[in-house]
């Protein structure tokens, strides 16, 4: 009888046949000075995936990165992000006046703009967008980046003025200035903790809310001859702002029954609701737009290339309403306009012969297309199927391979990682241990198998040029012990005892996303090496994690990390402004919002820079958080992709992108980022 | 048999408002809303929001109009995407997932069926062993490694197949998502039907064929496979309505557009509308599909009847 393999025979055969091909598919694995194939598209269409599917292609709606590569394709703002700095440079705004304490913007647009349907874009069409921005029917998820603006947060919170029929009045903010002082901060409307027991001095008002002709405001510039005009909307603005309280009866009884002078005062007045026309944006006339703030507020301009404030199509909004952004019907200002939309596939972008330098735009268009998966885009990107990524796509533990390729992106990102302390409740409210359990990890271990930057403070280290950033407390396990025993932590003899400590109480929470679960074990470790203290991680999917972050309602410590929404280290401290909010940590010093403030008061930017700083030793003083490292970019681009920079918010003004054919003119390393005038 | 059918039918109706009671009720109960994000919005901003989607209604109130446009078959516009509806979505995605899941079990069916039939002709030879063996592989290797292999072979070492991304139906694209999908179910048909011909051809029926003079070739394909591919038939229906309506795992690896991928993200952004319209549909189409595997049994077994 033929003797026949058996079943195990078989079995084991194609087992041990499987494993050679993918032992011998990792060693015959290449080693080239680029990542996978290397040929540029024969079209001149870039394929760039921005991250994962756009809620919308309305600028004015989506909160996050990815939409705003795409609504830096479709729209165009005042100003737009440099290529290399990300600094605030001229778009539609071809240049712009600031009052004497920045809280007044004057801007002159370009007169060749136009919309992909061929309107003219004007003044009045920055004053319709702003205004349709802060309508509360729009429900736009980044209003509150616009909340500096004068009476823009009472609009979107629908809150009232008070009017006195009798003397034909409104009532204005100056006279309740001590008590309404905690509801006046142009952010969270949630109660605050007590107010200081004596009185506050009085903040110095903004040269907005005096009245001045344009003269006196602006500082002299000899290039404007005539200066712009000074409008009756402009003297209404400049009037001392007026008493705002909110709309909805039930906010309103309990504000009042908080504030009895407020409420004796408002008896008897009328009610006349905030509208669209009261924010402080004017269209002096068909291209000059000016824009009046409530604080003075230097770091303004760097939030007009924000999606929110990219100029939208009035006429195209008011007939389709919420169908605005669908591809049939859409209208964009940008470079790029939409050819085709496949959802949770590509957007099709080609250039849009209307755009007032399209013959400047050197792309023929650009694909978006919508992925989450890193290993995914990494995959495409490698079959040359991608021209260029997002960032953070590069995943950790492929760094030590991607690392030697010439077109690996990594440079330091206006992003931090940090973790949360909750100072209201358990071991951690104290800031003994909040100090000690932060110099027991040694920093400079993490940032070396995470391959970044370690950081100290709580502003993104290299980021700012000139910025005098205070370095926070360094490793050292024995003063952390030193100060666990001051905590009470201690046995008999007065040493540090981890038993004493209640680790019931204290735990590490994270979401298991991406890296953060192996961040956390490190974490834990250097703890218990340098420690002797076994802190618990507690895993939580996002949205929950997120629900319980803001809430306060995590036991000890949390992750968190936070990106730049505008190039200014204010941006990083603003998260403490307020207890609620993007705070996240329960840590409110009424003196750190002073210095705050004062900061932004100031003209010079070197001396703003140093009360920044104050500010910042400040609350490492109290030390809320664990600051962990400064973000990197780690993204991909293929050679032949030239004018994209790994700039440190990793937004590209697509327009100055561009394809080159010639191998001799490749980018064959991070091109450099020398700051310069962009512009061609 | 009409009785039969209309009933299965009628019952469909109250099956589908328990499940999507269920489901509404579950994602009201899991934390987090589809605003939720990293950077906090700001309270007077979450309002406006709230006030927008009718979130701020009691919950009977809001439970109640899911119900009424339900029963209009309106399932609202998803609360993530700003102004694409519910069923603009389904009717997008569908599409790709069922041309996705169709090509995967078609290819199952060959191969699974004509490997199953050959190893029980076959039985205790190298091809029945080979083929249980691959078979058990099939089994045993999870689709979101299997996936991955064929990517890193095809896609990135050759440079034959595109590692992602659905450039429609039919093309390169489809081949590396189909055999991900499809490993396991050949796996599974090739048992099936080698377990069900082995019980056939025992049977006394096959030998009177064979008295009757017939080749092997028509007593195997006239009558020992309708008797044969009983169990697959019945393993077909709810396998084909899971892979027509989406696969995650397998959309998700190969990014395809596809219900899955749809239905895995409205859950992590808690999109309630979404959920709710896909989960509405995948069980539309379970349950029909079980209904027709009901009805393809009466045809195929004459012993059957209603």
């Amino acid at each position: 009888m033929r003797r026949v393999p058996s079943q195990r025979t078989v079995l084991s055969l194609i087992i041990f046949g499987l494993i050679g091909w993918m032992v011998g598919c990792a060693v015959s694995a290449s080693n080239t000075t680029f990542f996978g194939k290397t040929n540029p598209p024969p079209d001149n269409v870039l394929r760039y995936v921005s991250g994962s599917e756009p809620e919308s292609l309305d600028p004015q709606i989506p909160t996050g990165q990815p939409e705003a590569r795409i609504c830096m394709a479709l729209y165009e703002g005042l100003t737009e992000y440099d290529p290399k700095t990300t600094a605030p440079i001229p778009a539609l705004a071809e240049r712009w006046e600031v009052n004497k304490d920045s809280s007044e913007f004057t801007f002159h647009l370009r007169h060749n703009a136009r919309f992909s349907n061929g309107d003219p874009i004007t003044a009045h069409d920055f004053v319709y967008t702003f205004r349709r921005g802060l309508n509360p029917e729009t429900a736009a998820r980044n209003a509150s980046l616009a909340y500096y603006i004068k009476y823009a947060e009472a609009f979107n919170e629908s809150a009232v003025f008070v009017f006195d029929p009798k003397s034909n009045q409104y009532l204005l903010e100056q006279d309740f200035e001590t008590e309404a002082e905690s509801s006046s901060s142009a952010t969270s409307g949630q109660s605050q903790p007590a107010a200081p027991a004596q009185p506050k001095k009085a903040k110095p008002k903004p040269l907005t809310s005096q009245p001045a002709t344009i003269a006196e405001e602006y500082p002299p510039n000899p290039e404007e001859t005539t200066p712009d005009a000074d409008t009756p909307f402009h003297r209404f603005l400049h009037s001392p702002e007026r008493l705002v309280v909110p709309g909805d009866e039930k906010d309103r009884k309990k504000a009042l029954d908080a504030n009895p002078k407020l409420k004796a005062a408002i008896t008897g007045k009328q009610f006349v609701p905030v509208k669209a026309e009261d924010i402080g944006v004017e269209a002096v006339d068909d291209y000059t737009f000016r824009v009046c703030l409530t604080q003075p507020a230097p770091f303004f301009i760097s939030l007009m290339p924000h999606q929110f404030f990219r100029v939208v199509n009035q006429k195209t909004i008011e007939k389709f309403k919420d169908a605005w952004a669908d591809p049939r019907n859409i209208v964009t200002s940008g470079p790029f306009k939409v050819q085709t939309y496949k959802p949770y596939d590509r957007i099709v972008t080609v250039r849009d012969p209307m755009y007032w330098d399209a013959a400047n735009v050197k792309l023929d268009g650009i694909t978006f297309f919508a992925l989450q998966d890193n290993t995914t885009i990494m995959n495409l990107y490698k079959a040359g199927e991608l021209d260029a990524m997002l960032n953070h796509t590069v995943p950790a533990p492929w760094l030590d391979v991607i690392k030697p390729f010439k077109d690996f992106m990594d440079a330091p990102e206006a992003a931090i990682d940090f973790y949360l302390f909750n100072t209201t409740k358990g071991p951690t409210s104290d800031v003994r241990v909040r100090k000690a359990l932060n110099m027991s990890i040694d920093k400079a271990a993490y940032a070396n198998w995470r391959h970044i930057k370690p950081l100290t403070a709580l502003t993104p280290e290299g980021i700012f040029p000139g910025y005098p950033q205070p370095k926070g407390d360094a490793f050292d396990p024995d003063k952390a012990k030193q100060l666990m025993i001051a905590a009470g932590y201690r046995d008999a003899s007065g040493k540090f005892d981890p038993a004493k400590f209640p680790t019931d109480q204290c735990e590490l929470t994270t979401n298991p996303d991406g890296a953060n679960l192996q961040i956390a074990e490190f974490i834990q470790a250097q703890w218990k090496q340098n420690l002797g203290l076994t802190i618990p991680i507690k895993i939580m999917e996002f949205k929950t994690f997120l629900v319980a972050q803001s809430k306060l309602d995590y036991k000890g410590i949390a992750r968190n990390g936070w990106i730049a929404d505008y190039m200014d280290p204010f941006n990083f401290l603003w998260l403490y402004y307020t207890p609620a909010g993007n705070n996240g940590t329960g840590w409110w010093d009424p003196k750190y919002v002073e210095i705050l403030d004062e900061a932004n008061r100031t003209i010079d930017h070197q001396k703003r820079y140093e009360l920044l700083a104050k500010a910042e030793a400040l609350a490492l003083e109290a030390q809320p958080t664990i600051p962990l490292s400064t973000a990197a970019t780690r993204w991909m681009k293929k050679p032949y992709v030239k004018g994209m920079y790994p700039n440190p918010q990793t937004l590209h003004a697509w327009k100055w992108v561009y394809i080159e054919h010639d191998p001799a003119k490749w980018d064959y390393a991070v091109p450099s980022m020398t700051a310069s005038v962009a512009g061609g | 048999m009409l009785r039969f059918i209309i009933r299965r039918i009628i019952v469909i109706i109250p099956m589908l408002f328990i499940i999507l009671s269920l489901t509404w009720g579950l994602i009201r109960l899991a934390p987090g809303n589809f605003y939720t994000g990293e950077k906090k919005l700001a309270p007077a901003v979450e309002a406006n929001l709230r006030a927008k989607y009718g979130l701020d209604k009691a919950w009977y109130v809001q439970y109640g109009r899911v119900l009424w446009n339900m029963a209009r078959f309106d399932f609202g516009t998803s609360l993530k995407y700003e102004g694409q509806s519910v069923n603009q979505i389904l009717w997008r995605a569908f599409p790709v997932s069922a041309a996705l899941g169709f090509s995967a079990y078609l290819i199952a069916l060959v191969v699974g069926i004509t490997t199953g039939t050959l190893a029980a002709l076959r039985q205790n030879s190298w091809i029945d062993y080979a083929s249980m063996a691959l078979a058990m592989i099939g089994i045993s290797i999870p689709n979101f490694v299997l996936g991955p292999l064929l990517i890193l072979f095809f896609g990135l070492t050759l440079f034959w197949l595109p590692p992602a991304l659905w450039d429609g139906f039919p093309s390169k694209s489809l081949v590396l998502p189909a055999i991900t999908l499809s490993a396991i179910y050949i796996a599974y048909i090739a048992r099936l039907t080698r377990s069900g011909m082995l019980e056939v051809m025992r049977s006394d029926y096959i030998r009177t064929a064979r008295a009757k003079g017939l080749t092997e070739g028509r007593v195997v394909t006239r009558h020992a496979l309708r008797g044969g591919l009983l169990p697959v038939v019945s393993f077909s229906g709810p396998a084909l309505a899971f892979l027509i309506t989406g696969t995650v795992v397998v959309e998700r690896v190969f990014a395809i557009p596809g219900l899955g991928n749809y239905f895995i993200n409205a859950c992590f952004n808690r999109d309630e509308p979404l959920i709710i319209g896909i989960v509405a549909f995948i069980a539309v189409a379970v349950l029909g599909f079980n209904l027709l595997v009901d009805i393809a049994y009466g045809f195929m077994d004459p012993r059957i009847r209603y």
